[in-house]
């Protein structure tokens, strides 16, 4: 007895987004200039509301990242000459319009990730797991991104923890020069490696005394079975991720 | 005797973003400066959440929170801290340095404090609470009562004037609380004044001159002894 | 009726260190049985449990002597995997035992490590829901449930295996009274079931459902004679 539970966005197979996701995100990094970068991140668009995921509350909730991003795309236009120069100091070029195209580029290729991300989202860390273990990648393997997937978060939320708690023993991070506020972030990591270590340990226990690795193989309770608007899926990815590789190259 | 305030909460009220209905819903409290406060109440009733509004780490949707007669949103965690020490449930997440000795001086060093002081205070500390013999130890080898003695002395060692404890009995066995309630008791004599947040209700009330009961986000009862 | 877990002249020092944590440790559990082992922080009811459990000396090291026998088998001749189907073990924290995002997956990956079918997978999982009262629970994201809730669901996970000797390693240590309650209602159940059931906790009201009660202290173990308070005297 097979048994499936429906959810939003679970409809499909974890296989088939995977397959789209990986087309976007190849796409991705096979054009450089914004133009196509920009209709790229169109199609993620499209697809990310197709599967039902909410891009949008992905992106803004990193949008912190996107500024770095953004600052890092804009120090290195700064280094980029070429083209007509936009802003000039003192006879040096410092904005070109070579070096904001490829900035613009980079924060394109960016959200294009973050929209594939939010498509990958959509499954549960078990179906990914199962979908890369019925494509032959080793159990273990899986098993461990799914893990990952589920600490990361509390791994933030510890770092935030920390940085509160050391502030409260009267540090003043604000009014500290930098090199010393340096040796204190690095004191930081002490307590969130610790509890990494730590809940590595306690897990691996509970895991192997649950039989993990016990043998060679294991069975599954729940397989996916890719149905016909799966393979729908994977045909228009592959389709129109030639499509547009074709176009482009042409021009 | 004059009664000095020390945490003023006017009318405070939260929500955590993902939550259905406010945790604190217009709470309205003066702590003293002095004595044990003991924060009582069932899981869900808003004790920690209240504690972290009190130090600052949460800040209310509306209402305010004045620590030492300043606004506590226009304050800095650092400021905050030198005034108001918070120790958390997990020792574990306040453990920075690699060993016990640097734990408790590397606040002091950072803020420019000499060293012979530093050694003085570092010492008068590791005796007080008994950890002399781990002095060279690193932090997370330690069990987990001695990690929460480790952590009360580096935070009682910058001297704040108010101390607020976040659930400190957990997973503490009997021999271990009966010595944590021997610490707090002197802090008291000393003029140090604590909030204790905690479900275990025995312990928290056993030397508390007052006992505020949180219930549904609301004070339900609040006794002076 | 022979011993469901027997333990006899168990001892372990920590490795590198000469004395032991503990030396001189029988014990003897049967069917229906519940025996409570209570212990100061530090007294090495952990680590009596991982012994008990075959954690030491298959997954962790240490020097371990004496032996320890589950259902007939001592636990240096079991693999962790063959363990599983004998023993199940609970511990202190349910975050560190939980990691999928469905109560059915985590109940269910047990059984799949031990390559049963799927139709089997699947009853498992419901008597192990039923077993703990949790069948409404099945397709509930672990990590939104109460502290209680989780541990029912660690249980749970470990009962798909079907165990017949259950460790319990200050498995209420970290619940609200609310589930305490629960658990050591469910505790009842099981040992009526005809489990043998081993809880080992900081504190001894946690132990009401212990048929028997010891005490590990100062490296040895004794028969508890209910006075605890003696150790809050300082």
């Amino acid at each position: 007895m097979q048994t499936h539970v429906t959810e939003v966005g679970s409809d499909f197979d974890p296989r088939a987004k995977l397959v789209a996701v990986m087309c976007l995100s190849s796409l991705a990094v096979v054009f450089q200039r914004p133009l196509p970068l920009a209709l790229i991140l169109i199609l993620a668009v499209l697809s990310a509301r197709y599967f039902r995921s909410d891009a949008v509350q992905a992106a803004r909730r990193l949008r912190a990242f996107l500024w770095i991003f953004a600052a890092m795309a804009f120090v290195q236009s700064l280094f980029t000459a070429g083209g007509a120069p936009l802003l000039s100091v003192c006879g040096i070029s410092l904005l070109s319009t070579l070096g904001l195209e490829r900035a613009g580029s980079i924060v394109l290729r960016f959200l294009v990730i973050i929209v594939s991300a939010s498509i990958m989202a959509t499954s549960s860390p078990r179906e990914i797991v199962q979908g890369l273990y019925q494509w032959r990648v080793p159990y273990e393997l899986a098993f461990m991104v799914a893990v990952a997937v589920r600490f990361l978060p509390l791994l933030r939320d510890e770092a935030h923890d920390a940085l509160t708690a050391i502030q409260l023993r009267g540090l003043k991070l604000e009014s500290i020069p930098l090199r010393q506020r340096l040796q204190i972030y690095s004191y930081l990591l002490m307590p969130m490696i610790a509890s990494v270590l730590g809940k590595a340990r306690e897990l691996a226990v509970a895991v192997e005394m649950r039989g993990f690795r016990a043998y060679d193989r294991r069975t599954s309770h729940r397989t996916l079975r890719m149905r016909a608007r799966d393979w729908g899926v994977v045909s228009a990815a592959v389709l129109v991720s030639v499509g547009v590789l074709g176009v482009f190259m042409h021009m | 005797m004059t009664v000095m305030t020390v945490i003023d909460l006017r009318n405070v009220v939260y929500q955590y973003p993902d939550e259905k209905r406010p945790v604190l819903g217009g709470i309205d409290l003066c702590v003293s400066g002095t004595g044990l406060t003991a924060l009582v109440g069932p899981n869900g009733s808003g004790k920690t959440t209240l504690g972290k509004m009190m130090a600052g780490i949460l800040k209310p949707d509306s209402g305010s929170v004045r620590i030492n007669g300043r606004d506590a949103s226009e304050m800095s965690l650092g400021e905050i801290g030198q005034q108001v020490g918070y120790l958390f449930q997990e020792p574990d997440r306040q453990l920075f340095a690699p060993t016990v000795q640097e734990e408790l001086a590397f606040v002091s060093r950072v803020r420019g404090a000499a060293e012979e002081d530093i050694a003085g205070r570092v010492g008068n500390m590791l005796d007080r609470f008994h950890l002399s013999h781990l002095r060279e130890r690193f932090p997370f080898s330690l069990s987990r009562g001695e990690k929460q003695r480790l952590v009360l002395a580096a935070i009682l060692i910058q001297c704040p004037r108010f101390l607020i404890l976040d659930e400190p009995t957990t997973a503490l066995d009997v021999r271990r609380k009966a010595e944590l309630a021997e610490n707090l008791s002197d802090l008291d004599s000393e003029g140090v004044g604590m909030l204790v947040i905690s479900h275990d209700h025995e312990f928290a009330t056993r030397r508390a001159s007052r006992v505020i009961e949180l219930r549904g986000g609301a004070v339900h009862a609040d006794t002076r002894y | 009726m022979s011993a469901l877990l027997c333990v006899r002249d168990l001892s372990y020092s920590f490795p590198g260190k000469d004395s032991p944590l503990f030396s001189g440790v029988n014990l003897t559990v049967g069917a229906g049985e519940v025996v409570g082992i209570v212990g100061l922080s530090g007294s090495g009811k952990t680590t009596l449990c991982h012994c008990l459990s075959g954690i030491i000396p298959l997954i962790r090291t240490g020097d371990m002597q004496g032996v320890v026998r589950v259902m007939d088998r001592s636990t240096r001749d079991l693999t962790p995997a063959r363990i599983a189907t004998r023993l199940g073990i609970v511990f202190q924290n349910p975050d560190t035992q939980l990691f999928f995002p469905r109560v059915e997956d985590e109940v269910a990956f047990g059984p799949e490590n031990l390559c049963l079918a799927p139709e089997e997978i699947d009853r498992r999982i419901t008597a192990a829901l039923k077993t703990v009262g949790m069948e409404g629970f099945r397709h509930r994201n672990p990590h939104r449930l109460s502290g209680g809730e989780k541990q029912m669901i660690a249980l749970a996970s470990v009962l798909s295996l079907d165990p017949r000797v259950l460790i319990f390693d200050e498995a209420l240590s970290q619940l609200d009274a609310a589930g305490r309650k629960r658990i050591l209602d469910l505790i009842g159940d099981l040992k009526r079931d005809g489990r043998a059931i081993v809880m080992v906790e900081h504190n001894p009201d946690n132990l009401v459902v212990a048929g028997q009660m010891m005490l590990l202290h100062e490296g040895t173990m004794s028969k508890f004679d209910g006075q605890w308070q003696r150790f809050a005297a300082l």
